[in-house]
């Protein structure tokens, strides 16, 4: 599978999941590590490697609600794994 | 400044449908479709547009079929609306997402690939929604955008300049509120223009897919660079984000907390079942009076004779048992609706998806799976936004255990007959709530268990990923909820003065026959009683004499059908007890076990040829609906006969 990543992605570079950014938190999506059928859904909704995420609760269960352009996605811990992100003003940021 | 996205040069490549040539008609009405990403407005608009009425709520995936209307334009002229499922691309991995795509590229038989469409978009979400437009305008189909809920918009700050909009985009743009009809002339208006120019000269319509996946860039770039051009034309035209929703931030804190979040969940679903005995009561009191009073006045003023008989004993005993549930119904789809409307169902979805993880569902599948407390079928239907076809075909298998509004009334009449109300939690929950409340997670628990196994078993598959848009909450419109509860009366009625009636007709008639000089037979050895007789045998280990049986199988047809069934029967073998005291006459039938029995036996049969029937259609052939009609009634008659052996 092609590892999906924003153009100024450095391969180099340790980069934190979703699951590791504390509520609140705007990051900026890099990579998203599915396979393209698991993907595409979210592309579509515009979780795109570039966008700004922000994780703004957690459902009871502990998965992450994040907000992106304006839109509230709640996710599954197991795909919030997958996504990579950056904080701003980071490496290669 | 960026080109305008629509495309008038627009070349199709192969793969493209050709659209039928009776295009060309002109006697033909203008064909115009709704498209746009789900939750967006587009049944509301449709529904403003056409008079119609489709189902509308706060939640992604409420439309799954197309549908059609007419709208009529003020100087008479009529135009065919399309209401398509909402789609965020045209990839169609979903089944209801595919019915989108076949209407827009003119594949439906019997349907013209439209000659117009309106794009609706939630104008608080616009560059996410707005990644719809390109595909849309390459289809070369003259294109209206509608900035839907743009009330909203403003009143969260965000904003946007509609006209250098629709200049970068290259189609006409208008902003509305579909909820309150603001800004439907201007839709009006575009509509009046496709009824002027009439329908599209005969061409060649691209295949959407071509136009999504038939470029050399692989998907993630295509995505991106669509987004840049998007965000481009959105900077542009003035776009500001607006905030976040107060209310919504505020709601969400309370309702998906971590402790508050399913205790409230809890709560609401006590208060509904509370409600159905509580609240109804009144209600249900009101209309047995009426109905009593109705047949006591008839009984009066009608002469003795074989037509009176059939009045009073067969249909009114029998149709008139059963209209005094309506009340209850009314009370579950009230709360249906404010829960639906409001956006509270989304964050149900949400609460019980690590359920659903473990037992291999997607979390999607928990919304038609809701939906199901309603009815099974447009439940089954609504399955359709399950993108996985295992997960979905396990989601169709195991909807019909959550219970049905059908099984309300016959649930509501056993325990009403057989469990005394006492204080259970206070004045919050008492024992017939509970009984009811436990009929219901006997039938969750039982769909979650089944389709656990299927999921490891015959429907084997990787769990997919699960991820849900949750809606800004919304005040639910009392006009909105006020026409969905008079619709559901209407078809509750329809059914009781269809089905049921006729049942009752038939049944009055096998219970005079054979007459022996000119009387009618006791009920024992009428017709009737004689097949009841036949099958007796079968269901006596379940504590269940014929009568029960005749119910059983009348209610083949509808669920609540037996109560009619019951109802007419009864009020024949004993027609000075003055009908509805069905309660009476079915505590001298069942014993309480054979009651828990029997209550059993409906929380799992699947008694509903509606559903058998959708259910074929919906998985392409009888393989499934005869494993499920075999399955649920092996567990409902193994579960019955341990209920009687027990108590």
């Amino acid at each position: 599978m092609r590892p999906i990543q924003s153009a100024n992605h450095d391969p180099t570079a340790t980069e934190p999941h979703l699951v590791d950014i504390t509520l609140r938190e705007v990051v900026e999506l890099v990579r998203i590590d599915l396979p393209a059928d698991q993907m595409e859904p979210l592309l579509e909704r515009g979780l795109l490697p570039g966008c700004q995420l922000c994780p703004v609760r957690q459902s009871p269960s502990g998965d992450p609600i994040v907000m992106v352009d304006g839109t509230l996605l709640a996710i599954r811990h197991e795909v919030a794994r997958c996504l990579c992100v950056r904080r701003p003003g980071s490496n290669g940021a | 400044m960026p080109p305008p996205l629509s495309d008038p040069n627009y070349q199709p490549t192969a793969g493209d449908a050709v659209l039928p040539a009776d295009r060309t008609n002109a006697a033909i009405t203008p064909i115009v479709a709704l498209v746009g990403p789900p939750n967006s407005g587009k049944s509301t608009l449709f529904n403003q547009l056409t008079g119609l009425r489709q189902k509308v709520a706060n939640y992604p995936g409420v439309t799954v079929e197309k549908h059609i209307g007419t709208a009529r334009l003020p100087d008479q002229r009529a135009l065919q609306l399309v209401d398509l499922p909402g789609t965020n691309g045209f990839a169609a991995r979903s089944m209801d997402e595919r019915v989108t795509r076949d209407v827009l590229e003119g594949r439906v038989q019997g349907l013209r690939a439209p000659d117009a469409l309106v794009l609706i978009v939630d104008s608080t979400r616009l560059e996410t929604q707005l990644m719809l437009v390109e595909p849309t305008l390459k289809l070369g189909i003259p294109t209206l955008l509608v900035l839907n809920m743009a009330d909203e918009l403003e009143q969260r700050g965000g904003a946007v300049r509609d006209d250098d909009l629709a200049e970068h985009l290259g189609v006409r743009v208008v902003r509305t509120n579909a909820r309150n009809g603001d800004g439907l002339d201007q839709v009006r208006d575009f509509l009046i223009g496709v009824a002027d120019r009439g329908l599209l000269p005969p061409r060649t319509c691209p295949a959407l897919s071509n136009i999504v996946t038939g470029t050399p860039l692989p998907m993630v770039d295509q995505f991106t660079e669509r987004r840049r051009r998007i965000q481009e034309i959105g900077r542009a035209s003035g776009f500001v984000l607006p905030r976040g929703s107060e209310l919504t931030e505020r709601l969400d804190g309370l309702f998906l907390h971590r402790i508050w979040g399913p205790l409230i969940f809890l709560a609401v679903v006590v208060l509904v079942f509370q409600s159905i005995f509580t609240w109804a009561v009144p209600l249900m009191d009101g209309v047995q009076i009426l109905v009593a009073g109705s047949g006591a006045w008839m009984a009066e003023r009608l002469p003795e004779s074989w037509i009176r008989a059939l009045l009073i004993d067969g249909v009114w005993a029998g149709v008139g048992s059963v209209v005094v549930f309506l009340p209850q119904i009314l009370v579950l789809f009230l709360f249906l609706g404010l829960l639906e409307d409001s956006g509270y169902m989304a964050r149900a979805a949400v609460i019980a998806d690590r359920t659903m993880y473990r037992v291999g569902l997607q979390g999607r599948a928990f919304l038609p799976l809701l939906s199901g407390y309603a009815c099974a079928i447009p439940a089954i239907l609504a399955a359709r936004t399950v993108e996985d076809e295992r997960d979905r075909l396990a989601t169709i298998f195991v909807t019909p255990f959550m219970t049905c509004s059908a099984r309300l009334p016959v649930y509501a009449l056993l325990i009403a007959a057989f469990i005394p109300e006492r204080r259970l939690v206070g004045p919050f929950l008492g024992t017939r709530a509970a009984t009811l409340l436990g009929l219901y997670i006997l039938g969750a628990l039982t769909a979650i268990a089944t389709a656990a196994v299927l999921r490891r078993t015959l429907l084997r598959g990787q769990r997919d990923s699960f991820f849900m848009e949750l809606p800004p909450y919304r005040i639910p419109s009392v006009r909105s909820i006020g026409l969905r509860l008079y619709d559901r009366s209407r078809i509750f009625l329809r059914r009781a003065g269809t089905i049921i009636l006729a049942v009752a007709i038939i049944l009055w008639f096998l219970t005079q026959v054979p007459q022996s000089g000119g009387a009618p037979p006791s009920i024992d050895d009428s017709f009737i009683g004689r097949m009841g007789q036949i099958i007796e045998p079968v269901i006596r280990p379940l504590g269940f004499d014929w009568t029960i049986g005749v119910g059983l199988i009348s209610a083949l047809a509808a669920r609540e059908v037996i109560i009619g069934t019951l109802g007419t029967l009864y009020q024949v073998e004993d027609p000075t007890q003055g009908s509805l005291q069905l309660q009476d006459a079915l505590r001298n039938h069942l014993d309480l076990g054979a009651a828990v029995g029997l209550l059993v036996f409906f929380a799992f049969a699947l008694q509903c040829t509606s559903t058998i029937a959708v259910m074929r259609r919906e998985t392409a052939g009888w393989k499934w609906p005869v494993l499920q009609f075999g399955y649920m009634l092996t567990l409902a008659y193994g579960f019955a006969l341990f209920a009687n052996w027990l108590i």
